[in-house]
């Protein structure tokens, strides 16, 4: 009967994050440190490097924060009895946002709010909404109906219901929809540049302006391995939530 | 204990009631069995009493208070649920899921550790082994002793039980049913018990409600059930053989006959004339009324007519007890090829004989009931 506990976190994810550590950072010490020639030289430092790199992660974090902030609350609030009925329309409304390419949020908040960082965080949170609203309602809604009933039968408040029992079950499928988000964001995150939001679009673009493939490799790189990084974060927290 | 009072429930306005006016009584103690098939009305009216389901119409009494008039969470806190599915919380420790009622309860964390074990050493799970497990670790029969340790944590003196052991195996099935008969005999509960087995509802049942679309049909013992059916349904429902679950419901001590003592002395001719005016075919034999030597039967006591009792006197053998159902009598009778057979209740002490005979007549004399 007993077992060995598996850890949450594995060996060869100790590994992968080390490599894409090293890659990141090898691959920004070889832009910096052995530039092809006078623009790679002028254009590229660490400050920048850095510079791009926070804004793109504040992008991220407040975008994020903002969609669980509100989807999670959201979607409980839709497995309640009294909202219950209205979870399929607030699903289509939400589906639509999904639906437009992230460009095209990005562009049309332009028109709303002007260029700059909040546009692009406020693009970005209407795009994460859906994947958090729609796991948090699946994941509730999925906690098996006798589990509930034998809590409810037993004489428990429907408020401990939910922190107790409904809620600390659904949260693998509600972690597996915020890292869906997060990593959906990470990517779209680029778009910021565009609007004037910075991270590190910036290297794309100036790469593509200079026409110098390290800094728009290095603007494309980046990203991708903080994909790949939270998307190891996400999965080691979905672990431990399973039960 | 519990009461319906002309209790009604319908799912939509036209159609037929899932439960149509309901009256029943279920005593203090005492194990009620709701049986039929499915849809039925039997899980409904379950629901009705712990308010899981709103009766549409009509009142429903425990212990004289109209459960209307009483707080839901209140009411559920004192009455123990267990569901077919145990609904065990996965993600709960087998120690927190027991707790569940009394941490609801506000009781204090020593006060549960100590029910939590008292509980899991009552459904003989040891403590140290069990308590820090998670339910999936467990087998089947071990969740559902956990579920039904969960439902008297706090000691609820009504117990609502769905289909507890349908969804185990035959074995376990029967080992857990006769162990919750076992507890139930300590505890003393007031069980509703709901089934779609009608050998668990004559098996576990003080009282049988059988149901039938929203409507009682009969209620009853399990022997008024089985010996005198209200219509072709119940007959249905009890299936062939109802002589044979007869035997499986009555107990030796319901149709044993007490068999006079004679002394080792006592000569062939006395003991005839004894064992004619008790109008019995045996007699024990003592030695000096004390200790039991043995018994005599009249074909022996007609072969041996000059001698005394004690040259010929032959040893008990194998007894049953008192508790004995007929059925495993009978089977007793067959392994050792013989009509008659002692019943003992402790050792070196008699209390009655049981013949082919007295087993074919307890069977016949219900059937003439019918």
């Amino acid at each position: 009967m007993t077992k060995i506990r598996d850890s949450a976190i594995r060996i060869h994810d100790v590994l992968l994050v080390l490599l894409i550590l090293a890659i990141g950072i090898g691959f920004s010490y070889y832009v910096v440190n052995y530039p092809q020639d006078k623009i790679v030289e002028r254009f590229m430092s660490y400050d920048k490097i850095i510079m791009a790199l926070t804004q793109h992660i504040k992008i991220v974090v407040i975008s994020s924060l903002l969609a669980i902030g509100t989807s999670v609350p959201l979607g409980i609030l839709l497995t309640r009895p009294k909202f219950k009925k209205f979870s399929p329309r607030v699903l289509s409304i939400v589906n639509i946002g999904q639906t437009i390419p992230s460009l095209a949020i990005v562009a049309l908040f332009v028109g709303i709010l002007g260029i700059g960082i909040n546009t692009a965080i406020l693009a970005l949170w209407i795009y994460s909404l859906l994947p958090i609203l729609n796991n948090t309602l699946v994941g509730i809604i999925g906690v098996d109906d006798s589990i509930v009933e034998a809590a409810k039968g037993m004489g428990m408040l429907p408020k401990r219901i939910l922190f107790k029992i409904e809620i600390p079950l659904a949260l693998p499928v509600m972690v597996a929809g915020i890292r869906t988000a997060v990593t959906i964001n990470i990517g779209t995150a680029i778009f910021a540049a565009f609007v004037g939001g910075g991270g590190l679009g910036d290297l794309i673009i100036a790469g593509n302006n200079v026409n110098r493939w390290q800094i728009l490799v290095l603007g494309a790189t980046l990203p991708a391995l903080m994909a790949i990084l939270s998307d190891i974060a996400f999965g080691i927290v979905e672990r431990k939530t399973t039960i | 204990m519990i009461r319906f009072d002309k209790v009604v429930k319908k799912y939509n306005e036209q159609d037929q009631p899932a439960v149509d006016e309901l009256d029943l009584h279920i005593g203090k103690g005492e194990i009620c069995m709701l049986v039929g098939p499915s849809g039925c009305g039997k899980t409904t009216t379950m629901k009705m009493i712990n308010k899981l389901i709103k009766a549409t119409s009509g009142k429903i009494y425990i212990d004289g208070k109209d459960i209307e008039k009483v707080d839901p969470i209140k009411l559920r806190l004192d009455i123990g649920y267990v569901i077919q599915d145990t609904g065990l919380f996965p993600h709960m420790t087998i120690a927190e899921n027991i707790a569940t009622v009394p941490h609801e309860k506000g009781w204090d964390r020593n006060k549960i550790r100590n029910r939590v074990d008292e509980l899991l050493e009552l459904m003989d799970l040891d403590p140290e082994t069990f308590r820090d497990k998670k339910p999936k670790d467990l087998s089947g029969g071990q969740k559902q002793r956990v579920g039904v340790a969960r439902a008297l944590a706090a000691d609820p003196p009504v117990m609502l039980m769905d289909e507890p052991f349908g969804a185990l195996d035959p074995i376990t099935r029967g080992k857990l049913q006769d162990e919750f008969l076992r507890i139930q005999e300590k505890i003393g509960k007031t069980i509703v018990f709901v089934t779609h087995d009608i050998d668990e509802a004559l098996k576990m049942g003080d009282k049988i409600v059988v149901m039938r679309d929203g409507k009682v049909v009969q209620f009853g013992t399990p022997t008024e059930i089985l010996s005198d059916p209200a219509d072709e349904f119940v007959s249905e429902l009890i299936g062939g053989n109802s002589n044979l679950k007869m035997m499986k419901l009555m107990k030796c001590r319901d149709i044993m006959r007490e068999i006079p003592y004679v002394d080792n002395a006592t000569t062939s001719e006395e003991a005839i004339k004894v064992a004619k005016a008790n109008d019995v075919n045996n007699l024990l034999v003592t030695e000096h009324g004390q200790k039991l030597l043995g018994y005599v039967s009249m074909g022996m006591l007609f072969k041996n007519e000059d001698k005394r009792v004690e040259e010929f006197v032959k040893q008990i053998g194998e007894t049953v007890t008192p508790k004995t159902t007929l059925q495993d009598v009978l089977s007793n009778m067959f392994a050792l090829g013989r009509k008659t057979i002692f019943v003992s209740g402790s050792k070196g002490k008699i209390d009655g004989i049981v013949t082919m005979d007295d087993l074919l007549k307890a069977v016949r004399d219900d059937d003439q009931n019918s």
